[in-house]
Order: structure tokens, then C-alpha cells, then sequence
């Protein structure tokens, strides 16, 4: 039996203002995509391509100029529903006055957590995302990493179960990166919904069940990341010593191959069709084969062909 | 909790981190200061002149009460919300379950309540330096604080509107010129009454209906000459004064839920 819809976006189209006066411009391009229940969903695109706006139509934040998206089968617009919502903006802000734990406490009054249920999840969460040190500081001395770590707290203070991430990684360091990748995968083994926004596609393809891809404020591929990588063209990379100059060109010629300077020796790559037939003209020249090895199109290659299409 | 219980519950929470956010400000503490010096100065005033001496030491301390009170509520209303909406502190206010209506009230309330503490500082200070001036004190001088503590609300609630769509410099600025011509609406309806144009008459008239006419809140003059107060000198304000502020909070919820933010 399939999961259901948590997430269900039909047909969304956002125009702006940028100025006064100035002319309308589209954003979102008639979108529509579905989360399931349970999933890592990676909402992925360059910058300006409209996830943010997305993000902030799902949240109620912005308005959508046409189409539907409902969370939890609840209209965006509704606030009730939020109660079961984390969300953690890019760069989050907070009022740098209060401490850690005044901060955690404020939200977790926002979304009706009692007390003293509210104490312990506060102690908990400052625990969990390592700010239990910190916790009684006040926030204008956090660094730019213990605020992501602040916003992430928020964003699970009232144990949701959708989560929202808007460029998660953004600003933190590798172990930084490392904790909230673990968080992640963490909120899937307790059956919780997770839709990251991100550019960073190597999150994607670690953590990841599904994803979209959006350019200019249109979805160009939406599906699971396994199905995209296993359609991803299959290559191989020959690196060669001594190659004659005159036969690296046949290569590009002949075999579409794509050279690259190592140094010393020279990385050709060519699609699995042309390997037998690249391979016999380095072999011809004199040319030393050093290694050959398979590869697939990452995740980045297919975005990035996705962005080339759209240009 | 039932829903109207959890909504006051959530207006509560964003109104005591408002004034827990004016507690914790220097430039608050700061325009105070200057405003109980300013009321202890009168009583050096007095000293100053031969005739009613007391009169001016409660004139001077009416005075900074009404003026320090404007100021902060205009200097804090301009900002109250685009502040949020420019630092985005309210990306993740808004999307936990309380709605932008909850938000900007709770805010409102908030820095109406920081206001009227403050009012209650300035307040004591009068009547301390009132008392060692052996001035007298009456139940006009109770009114006119009553009435000074809703126009301080009711021009919260004007910059709240202003603060909903417009930048905090636009928003200080219309702010000011309600409160400016919201004293004068009594005159111009008058003056227009007078003139010969239909149009200016008419005119004149719409600003003193629409405008708020703050002239209303003003019992300095009763209080500083002992004037006696009846309750519906300041009971029909009061009244009124609600009314007005009801109708400016519902058009700021209007305007906000319509925002994009960005």
C-alpha cells in the first residue's frame, strides 16, 4: 500500500513585484509535486529558482497567485494545522536578548507545550543539538553555528511531524554538516516527514529518499534519487600516460571524449559505448593506460544538464 | 485547551517577550531617564516664578508625561513589526500554529503594556514631586492619566498600522502627522465650518470623523486648574478611544495577513 501525501503542491504559480510600479514576474511556473509519508524529500535547485518562495508558501508566509498546496490535508493558509510543522528558515534569526533556553521555552509556548512538559523538552533539545552548555547565554554571543543549532531545536520543539528545512547545511562546518545529516536520517527512523531545501547535492544523494528539481521556478525532474543516478549515463574514465597530442584529438573527434590534465597524465572520459574503440586507439599510439574506471552521472551532472537545458 | 483559550494563550507568549524585549533596551531606559529628570526639573521651575508655582511644576510634569509618552510609543510602535519582517524573526514565529492577527495584537499588547509601566514610573515621579511641593492632587489629575494612558495605546495602534505595510521611516512620519492633526481636528472642523466652500466644509468635517480626535484624551487643562471631572468626561473617551483602536488593530490584521513576506 502506497504511503500518503503529507505534502501535495498542484499547479502553483507565484508572481512579484520587484518594485514599485514595476511589472509582475513569475517566480513559480506552475508546480506541482507530492511528499509521502515518511520520506526525505530534497527540494533542489540553483539559487533564485524558487525554492525558498515554495518553502514560504508552505509555511503561509507568501501567498501563491494560483494553484493549491496543502500540508497535513490542510490548506496552507490554515495556521492550526502547524502544531504538527517544524520549519527552520535559511539563516535563521531570533531575538539575540533572550538565552538559549528562553528562546526554546518562547516557541515551545507558542505551540502549546505545557509545562512542565515544556522544561523537560527544552532541556532535552538543548542537550541533543549540543547547546546544553550554552543554554542560559544570551543569543547575541552565539556563533552563526549554534544559531543553526537554535534553529533546528525550534524547529522540533514541539516533537512535529513533518519537518521543513530551508538549506539546513548552510553556514556550518563539516561536523556541523555531519550532525545535522545524522538529525535528519534520525527523524526518518522515528517515522517523522522531511522536505529540505538545498543546493548542496551531495546531502541529497546521502540522505535523500526523493527529489525535485527546480530551475527557473519550474520542477524539470521529480522522483526517487536511486531511480536518477541508476538512469544516469554510464561511463568510464581512462587516465593515460604519453598520449600524442594528435591522439588525444582523435579521441575527441572520433569518441566524443571529454580530456582533462592530471599532471603528468591525462583523464579521458568517454561513454561505455566508445570504451573498446578508445581504448584500442590509445593502445595504437603508444600510449600507457594507467587506470580505467566505470562511472555513473552523479546527481550534480543531471542538475547540472537539467540547469544547461533551461539556458 | 480550547482554541480561544490556546489563541490568548500564544497573544500572551509574543506580548510578555515584547515586553521582555523593551525591559532589556537601553534607548527605553534612556528617553525614561530624561522624562522623570524633566518632571523633577519642574518643581526647580516653580521655584522660578512668584505665581503659581505649583501650576507650572504640573504643567511641566503633564507635559513630559504626554511628550516622553508619545515619543517611545511612536520610536517602538514605527518598528514593531517591520522589524520582525526585516531581521525575519517572524519566519519562525509565523509558522508555528498561531495566526499573524494573534501576532500583531500580541505585539501591540505587548508594547502597550511597556508604555503604561513606563507611564506608571513617569506617574510616580508626578505625584512624588507633586506631594513634596505640597501641590494638590485630584481626581483630575487621575483622569488625565487614564485618558493620556488610552491616546498612548491609540497611537500604538496607529504606528502598528503604519508599521504593517510601510518602512519605519514612512511609518514615523504618518504616525506623527495623525498625532499632530488628530489634536487639530476640532479646529479644522471649526474653521471649515466657516468657510464659504461646501467642499472645504465637508472636507473638514470627514477629517474630524475620520481621523482620531485626540483632543478628547486631553484633560491637562482640568487637571492643572483643579477643574472638577465628572465620569463622563472621561468614561465617553475611554469608550470611544477603544472603539477607534478596535478598528485601526482589525485594519493592521487586514493589511499584515495580506502581506507576502519576504
Amino acid at each position: 500500500m502506497s504511503r500518503p501525501d503529507i505534502v501535495v503542491v498542484e499547479n502553483l504559480t507565484k508572481y512579484v513585484r520587484p518594485g514599485f510600479g514595476l511589472r509582475r514576474k513569475r517566480v513559480l511556473h506552475d508546480i506541482s509535486f507530492r511528499v509521502r509519508e515518511g520520506e526525505i524529500f530534497g527540494f533542489v535547485g540553483p539559487n533564485g529558482a524558487g525554492k525558498t518562495t515554495t518553502l514560504k508558501i508552505l509555511m503561509g508566509l507568501a501567498h501563491a497567485s494560483s494553484g493549491r498546496a496543502t500540508v497535513l490535508g490542510h490548506d496552507v493558509s490554515e495556521s492550526a494545522f502547524r502544531r504538527h510543522v517544524g520549519f527552520l528558515p535559511e539563516n535563521p534569526y531570533f531575538y539575540d536578548y533572550l538565552t538559549g533556553r528562553e528562546t526554546l521555552d518562547f516557541y515551545a509556548r507558542l505551540c502549546g507545550v505545557p509545562q512542565p512538559r515544556r522544561r523537560e523538552r527544552v532541556a532535552e533539545l538543548l542537550e541533543r543539538v549540543g547547546l546544553a552548555q550554552a543554554a542560559d547565554t544570551r543569543l547575541r554571543t552565539y556563533s552563526k553555528g549554534m544559531q543553526q543549532r537554535v534553529g533546528v531545536a525550534q524547529a522540533l520543539v514541539h516533537d512535529p511531524d513533518v519537518v521543513f528545512l530551508d538549506e539546513p547545511m548552510s553556514g556550518l562546518d563539516p561536523i556541523g554538516r555531519k550532525d545535522i545529516r545524522d538529525l535528519v536520517l534520525r527523524l526518518r527512523e522515528q517515522g517523522k516527514t522531511v522536505f529540505m531545501n538545498t543546493h548542496i547535492l551531495h546531502d541529497v544523494e546521502q540522505v535523500c529518499d526523493r527529489v525535485a528539481i527546480i530551475v527557473k521556478g519550474s520542477i524539470r525532474y521529480e522522483g526517487v534519487v536511486q531511480d536518477f543516478l541508476d538512469a544516469g549515463e554510464l561511463s568510464s574514465d581512462l587516465v593515460l600516460a604519453s598520449l600524442p597530442a594528435e591522439t588525444g584529438a582523435d579521441l575527441e573527434e572520433r569518441f566524443g571524449a571529454r580530456l582533462r590534465s592530471l599532471g603528468e597524465s591525462i583523464e579521458a572520459r568517454v561513454s561505455e559505448k566508445h570504451v573498446d574503440g578508445a581504448l584500442a586507439c590509445v593502445v595504437a599510439s603508444g600510449a600507457r593506460v594507467i587506470s580505467v574506471t566505470p562511472h555513473r552521472a552523479s546527481l550534480e551532472e543531471i542538475f547540472m544538464s537539467a540547469v544547461e537545458e533551461t539556458r | 485547551m480550547s482554541g480561544l483559550a490556546a489563541s490568548l494563550a500564544r497573544i500572551w507568549a509574543i506580548a510578555g517577550n515584547t515586553v521582555r524585549e523593551s525591559v532589556r533596551s537601553k534607548l527605553l531606559y534612556a528617553l525614561l531617564f530624561f522624562a522623570v529628570v524633566l518632571i523633577l526639573s519642574g518643581a526647580v521651575l516653580a521655584q522660578l516664578s512668584y505665581v503659581e508655582g505649583e501650576r507650572i511644576l504640573q504643567d511641566v510634569g503633564m507635559g513630559a508625561v504626554r511628550l516622553f509618552g508619545v515619543a517611545i510609543a511612536i520610536l517602538v510602535g514605527i518598528n514593531l513589526i517591520h522589524r520582525e519582517v526585516d531581521r525575519r524573526t517572524v519566519y519562525t514565529i509565523l509558522s508555528k500554529p498561531l495566526s499573524r492577527g494573534d501576532f500583531l495584537v500580541g505585539k501591540f499588547l505587548g508594547l502597550v503594556m511597556t508604555i503604561w509601566l513606563q507611564m506608571a514610573i513617569m506617574g510616580s515621579a508626578f505625584v512624588a514631586v507633586s506631594v513634596a511641593s505640597a501641590a494638590p492632587l485630584t481626581p483630575a489629575h487621575a483622569a488625565f492619566f487614564a485618558l493620556t494612558a488610552v491616546e498612548l495605546a491609540l497611537v500604538v495602534g496607529v504606528a502598528t498600522l503604519f508599521s504593517a505595510f510601510t518602512t519605519p521611516v514612512l511609518a514615523a512620519f504618518f504616525t506623527t502627522g495623525v498625532w499632530v492633526v488628530g489634536h487639530l481636528t476640532r479646529q479644522l472642523r471649526d474653521l471649515g465650518a466657516r468657510s464659504e466652500s461646501a467642499f472645504v466644509d465637508w472636507a473638514a468635517w470627514l477629517a474630524h470623523r475620520v481621523l482620531p480626535d485626540l483632543e478628547a484624551f486631553n484633560l491637562a487643562s482640568e487637571a492643572a486648574h483643579g477643574l472638577p471631572v465628572v465620569s463622563s468626561d472621561w468614561v465617553l473617551p475611554a469608550l470611544y478611544g477603544a472603539g477607534y483602536l478596535t478598528l485601526v488593530l482589525f485594519a493592521a490584521v487586514a493589511i499584515f495577513e495580506r502581506r507576502d513576506l519576504r
